[in-house]
């Protein structure tokens, strides 16, 4: 406006006839002299012009005023005079300003509103910078969301704004982060809810604008003043485009209504946010498989220190033992125990299923068994005080375990068992003879009969006690054939003679040569004594 | 693998094909039950296409042999191959069912 002026101080050098200005910002407002330098007030009269009129001539104490309304968006006037020696403004001179005042006018307008446009993108720049700063260097999605709904409320200029998440498992929308409003205070919204803007938006993965009075609803009022701004956040996801949750902005500080520019810088923050709440939740999913596969490892090395050294029945017996559970835990299981009058316990147990739950079954059958153990040399009691440990929780689980538990007597030359539903036990002989110890009862839990015992000759020095699960027989080849028992017992007469320690390995070796690659489908124990 | 149940008069015949494992057991015992919630009162549970049944399998069957019993009602089983009749008789099952060799021996035995 700076080339006006002169324009218009040479005018007046050249006519002596003052040239104003006159602009008025809003409806009501005074006048105010924009250009040039008036001697008093601007005249009541001037608001009286009707647009596109003629010029209109104004006595004024000082002299006569020629007045003319300037075309465009702006309430504008051109008023000459009142000159020196009081003489009349000429209507030619405002006939040759005023093509040339409108224009320059019409461009300080274009002018202003160019910088304002710049400033607004400056700012939302501003924002989008600031939102991703927020987002790269924050992991919880609860700061995170507090931070940036501070920021796009700021840019955006509303009192009141709000964050809220979809939680699958209750099919509602969480309020994460709010601004005018506490987020506990704030209530969390079905999504089915029709009167909720928050819930339609969601619905209908489309932003809306609220205007004041409309869609009101209790659960919102707590975010919500006059006119509200709803955005969706949306993720995209190689399953293709999903809302996560919704953006809301009110109680403008302008007072000025949400434009489209509003909704479309809220709808760029949005889908950042959406980025951002995805991202979370994989890093937490991936903490949670982490810290799971560390627990399970954890619960694995327990469960493997609850089975006893095989040394702790040495030097009467010469024990070899090995569980492999098929998950991180299972439930096959063995037990040693160093009884009175060079006695020694032997135990193998196979809890139906595998994973916790067995696990669980079998620390606890472990736990049972050793306490019962101490108590009798008699193998059948110590089966029934361990049913009756146990009877509960295989009734409530629908579990049973398959027990053998041998007491080798090497004194007295006799096996004393009893056998609840395990089929895989046998005596290999000196000569290599094989005989099955067969189950005496069905598995415990399937019965609540007292377990039966027998007993059979034992040869100190000579005899193999061979014990194992079904996960040996039932090791699967690539083409599905089971290992089954025979090659077991074969293995084991074979090598009757070698330290227990070398005859398992052989089995083992024979059992990874079986299966290749194929992975093991259930929990195996094997255990071989000799006294 | 699947379950199919018949009724041959008033006995309810369940035929289980491939294998009786962890995955599938469920199924077969929910059929059961919601027969025996019906009112059927005889079972008869026949493995002739049957390869295979681990130990969670026999856990279903001890199950539902228990819930049939208590309801009044009994259950056979038939058709057991060599290797399950071996499973069943290594681990003393044997003596908690009762099994036919053939589906009509079951039928006629109630």
């Amino acid at each position: 406006m700076k080339e006006l002026g002169a324009i218009l101080a040479a005018f007046t050098d050249a006519t002596q006839c003052a040239a104003v200005v006159w602009t008025q910002p809003q409806g009501g407002a005074p006048l105010a002299a924009e250009v040039g330098s008036p001697s008093g007030d601007a005249p009541a009269i001037l608001e009286l012009i009707p647009p596109g009129g003629s010029p209109v001539e104004v006595h004024t104490p000082n002299g006569s005023m020629l007045v003319a309304l300037l075309p465009g968006p702006r309430r504008a006037w051109l008023a000459l005079g009142p000159c020196a020696n009081r003489v009349a403004p000429s209507s030619g001179w405002l006939k040759f300003l005023l093509p040339v005042v409108t224009h320059y006018l019409q461009a300080s307008l274009e002018v202003e509103h160019a910088a304002n446009e710049l400033a607004e993108r400056y700012e939302e720049i501003n924002l989008l910078y600031t939102t991703s700063e927020i987002l790269g260097r924050t992991v919880s999605l609860e700061e995170a969301a507090k931070t940036i709904l501070h920021e796009i409320s700021d840019t955006v200029g509303a009192s009141r704004a709000s964050i809220l998440v979809h939680d699958p498992s209750t099919d509602t929308l969480q309020v994460v982060a709010a601004r005018g409003a506490g987020t506990s205070a704030a209530p969390a919204i079905e999504v089915s809810d029709d009167c909720s803007v928050s819930a339609t938006v969601f619905r209908s993965r489309r932003s809306m604008i609220a205007e004041t009075g409309e869609m009101l609803c209790d659960q919102e009022k707590l975010y919500r003043n006059g006119a509200m701004l709803s955005v969706p956040i949306m993720w995209t996801g190689p399953g293709g485009s999903r809302p996560l949750g919704v953006v809301n902005l009110s109680e403008r500080r302008s007072g000025q209504p949400f434009t489209a520019g509003d909704q479309k810088l809220v709808e760029a923050i949005a889908t950042q946010i959406g980025t951002a709440i995805q991202n979370a939740r994989l890093v937490r999913a991936s903490i949670d498989q982490q810290r799971l596969v560390y627990e399970m490892s954890l619960a694995h090395d327990l469960q493997m220190k609850l089975l006893p050294a095989t040394s702790v029945v040495a030097p009467e017996a010469e024990v070899a033992a090995r569980v492999l559970p098929a998950e991180s835990v299972g439930g096959d299981f063995y037990h040693l125990f160093r009884l009175g009058g060079r006695r020694t316990g032997v135990m193998i147990g196979d809890v139906s299923s595998h994973g916790y739950r067995a696990a669980l079954i079998m620390a606890l059958a472990m736990s049972a068994s050793a306490i019962h153990a101490q108590t009798t040399i008699d193998a059948a009691e110590t089966l029934s005080a361990l049913l009756a440990s146990l009877r509960d929780e295989l009734e409530s689980t629908e579990m049973f375990i398959t027990v053998f538990y041998g007491v080798i007597d090497p004194a007295a030359g006799v096996l004393r068992y009893a056998n609840t539903g395990h089929p895989h036990a046998f005596i290999i002989s000196a000569d290599g003879t094989v005989s099955r110890l067969s189950a005496l009862d069905p598995p415990l839990g399937m019965t609540t009969g007292r377990p039966d015992g027998a007993s059979r000759p034992w040869r100190r020095g000579s005899d193999l006690l061979l014990l194992f699960t079904d996960g040996v027989t039932d090791a699967r080849n690539d083409a599905g054939v089971r290992l089954g028992e025979q090659p077991v017992l074969d293995i084991v007469a074979k090598h009757r003679h070698e330290p227990t320690a070398t005859i398992l390995e052989h089995v083992f070796d024979a059992l990874r040569a079986h299966i290749g690659e194929s992975a093991r489908p259930d929990d195996l124990a094997l255990v071989i004594a000799r006294t | 693998m699947s379950f199919s149940i018949k009724k041959q008069g008033e006995i309810c015949v369940v035929d289980v094909e491939g294998q009786l494992i962890v995955g599938n057991r469920q199924e077969l015992k929910q059929k059961v039950l919601d027969e025996l919630e019906k009112g059927e009162k005889k079972f008869l549970i026949d493995f002739s296409q049957t390869g295979y049944i681990d130990s969670s399998g026999l856990g279903v069957l001890v199950s539902l042999s228990k819930k049939i019993r208590e309801q009044g009602g009994e259950l056979r089983l038939a058709n057991l191959n060599d290797d399950l009749k071996t499973l069943f008789e290594l681990t003393k099952l044997d003596t908690l069912f009762q099994i036919a060799d053939t589906r009509e021996r079951a039928l006629e035995s109630f």
